[in-house]
């Protein structure tokens, strides 16, 4: 009982790793330009595909490709607020903006999975993993794979999380997230910190994207169940704050991985909507959300 | 605007008289699977354009209309019409009840939470394989023409044009604490905007079953939410007729570009989305108004 226990927290703390470089951009994206990117998922699935490319087709080492959906992902990032979200919102001027973002990015999605199922196919691509190799830890074994996921995804959110706190570009997009007008006040170039702050997120996603391709498959809808699950947990956080994000992710992922102990496991998904749920309804500003109503 | 109602009117009949013209079977299907899918649009025009209660989750509506019909047929036996009845009774009161949490949600929590309730229908559907089948679904009852949606349809749009709660819909989604300070119930007014709404999609999922023959959990994905936004988005959000004609015409096009190539049709679908929401925010039904 207590080993298997030992196990799934073990098993779930790997998975939060996942959860939180996908869901802190995510929040991160929403907390600074009020717009939750329902297309994040697809740039998960850009990230795995450019892994495949490298690895696969141009038989360069896996570093080499998890670099590659970096900047490949960030590159794509950095033209969605000049090509989409600039445009909609200069359109809109002050009035509200209704669903419309949503809408927006619901399109990118449906437009950025449908023209990677034209680009690549259907197929469910393989992609070797960036290292091999088990790890024991007595109770359990870690494949280095998913311990890799959890590394790298300690060390990206330490960065970005030192980035936001030190360099000043980050307490520009923080000082944006704050107060959009005083800060463009203060001298703040708005379009740059949007188009920066949308690019690291999805970046994360795409990261993200490269290092699960070895355990996940890639096909072109592989990150949508992805981005929904991470609604979920920005929720749970606080919308919009990226450390309420991050303490979501760990949450919901050890919650879905001991449940398997109590539930069938192909009830497991069921846990972060329900989460979701209650959450919204008890305190919808989340666990350390900001008590402003929207 | 009455003009434009009316021409839509027109482009719907010509739409309703193509099979009559060109009775070939694919030109029947289409036409009658564009005007199931006009009335899920319009259905989900009610409760997001009219009324300003954003739904991210009308294909798990769609999804229990479709399977109430389906369960109601194969296991109970029950006629068709019935069946219908059954499916959207079904999908109206899970919407009744999403009304009372959603009450006190707004804007983008709304849509998270209805995003979050059609997966947890889609989940349900994929895993209760006793009732619903499985990821294979249901397949093999009885069947049902597809054509009373054009009448739904026309239904929805007296309800919401001709009687005192259409305004109130409306005076709800312009500003509610006016609305309230009017006189409105605006708690009734929501709830019955909410019961209506997935009460027409649940219809339109029974309509669905009938005609198609097969409801497995994939049509209750966020795909099917996403392609019915895209439809009132390209139509015009909060006009029901708009609606109607972006279904029509973005269906048309979906089917249409299968013979350019399978995978195409949704890449222009989703560019569509994007290129009429910063260009034309108001859709079809704000072309030529001064935007």
């Amino acid at each position: 009982m207590l080993e298997s226990l030992l196990e799934f927290l073990i098993q779930g703390v790997v998975l939060g790793g996942l959860y939180a470089l996908f869901a802190v951009g995510l929040s991160l994206i929403f907390g600074v330009l009020d717009v939750i990117n329902v297309a994040h998922g697809e740039f998960f699935a850009v990230g795995g595909y450019l892994a495949f490319a490298a690895v696969v087709l141009l038989h360069l080492p896996g570093a080499a490709g998890v670099l590659g959906a970096a900047v490949g992902t960030f590159l794509l990032g950095l033209c969605v607020y000049p090509l989409l979200i600039a445009p909609l919102k200069r359109r809109l001027g002050g009035r509200p903006q209704g669903p419309l973002y949503l809408v927006l990015t619901l399109g990118l999605s449906t437009f950025l999975q449908s023209s990677l199922l034209a680009l690549a196919g259907g197929d469910y691509l393989r992609v070797p993993p960036q290292v091999s190799g088990i790890l024991d830890l007595g109770v359990t074994a870690v494949s280095h794979q998913r311990l890799l996921v959890l590394a790298v995804a300690a060390a990206l959110l330490t960065a970005l999380f030192a980035f936001l706190r030190f360099h000043p570009e980050g307490l520009a997009v923080r000082a944006v997230a704050l107060n959009p007008d005083a800060a463009q006040a203060m001298g703040i170039n708005l379009p740059r910190i949007f188009s920066l702050t949308l690019a690291l997120g999805v970046a994360l996603a795409g990261v993200g994207g490269a290092l699960m391709a070895p355990l996940f498959n890639v096909y072109p809808a592989v990150g949508f169940p992805l981005t929904i699950k991470a609604f979920a947990i920005t929720i749970l956080g606080g919308m919009g704050n990226p450390v309420g994000a991050l303490v979501a992710s760990f949450l919901i992922s050890i919650a879905e991985s001991l449940s398997v102990m109590v539930i069938p496991s192909q009830w497991q998904s069921l846990i972060a909507f329900a989460v979701m749920i209650v959450m919204l309804l008890v305190r919808p500003r989340g666990l350390l959300g900001r008590a402003v109503s929207r | 605007m009455k003009t434009r109602a009316r021409l839509t009117l027109a482009a719907v009949g010509v739409a309703a008289l193509l099979p009559v013209l060109l009775p070939h079977p694919f030109v029947l299907t289409i036409a009658t699977q564009a005007a199931i899918w006009a009335l899920l649009a319009a259905s989900w025009d009610l409760l997001s354009g009219y009324t300003g209660q954003i739904s991210f989750g009308h294909a798990g509506f769609f999804a229990l209309g479709a399977y109430g019909a389906a369960v109601a047929t194969k296991h109970a036996d029950l006629s068709p019409w019935l069946g219908l009845l059954v499916g959207a009774g079904v999908a109206a009161a899970v919407g009744l009840l999403t009304g009372f949490p959603a009450l006190r949600l707004r804007g983008h929590y709304l849509a998270l939470v209805t995003l979050g309730l059609a997966e947890i229908i889609r989940l349900v559907a994929q895993n209760w394989l006793e009732v619903t089948g499985g990821p294979f679904g249901i397949h093999d009852f009885r069947s049902l023409p597809g054509l009373p949606a054009g009448a739904l349809v026309a239904a929805m749009y007296q309800v919401c044009e001709r009687t005192s709660a259409g305004q109130a819909f409306r005076a709800i989604r312009e500003d509610e604490v006016l609305a309230q300070t009017l006189g409105i119930d605006t708690t009734r007014y929501k709830l019955l905007a909410f019961t209506l709404s997935s009460a027409f999609a649940g219809l339109a999922g029974g309509l669905y079953a009938y005609y198609v023959q097969l409801v497995n959990p994939v049509i209750a994905g966020a795909a099917t939410t996403s392609l019915v936004i895209g439809m009132v988005v390209f139509g015009g959000l909060g006009t029901l007729w708009g609606p109607v004609l972006g279904a029509l015409l973005l269906y048309g096009l979906y089917e249409g570009l299968r013979f350019v190539g399978v995978v195409y049709n949704l890449v222009a679908v989703g560019f569509v989305i994007m290129v009429f929401v910063i260009f034309f925010p108001r859709g079809l039904a704000g072309l030529g108004r001064s935007a």
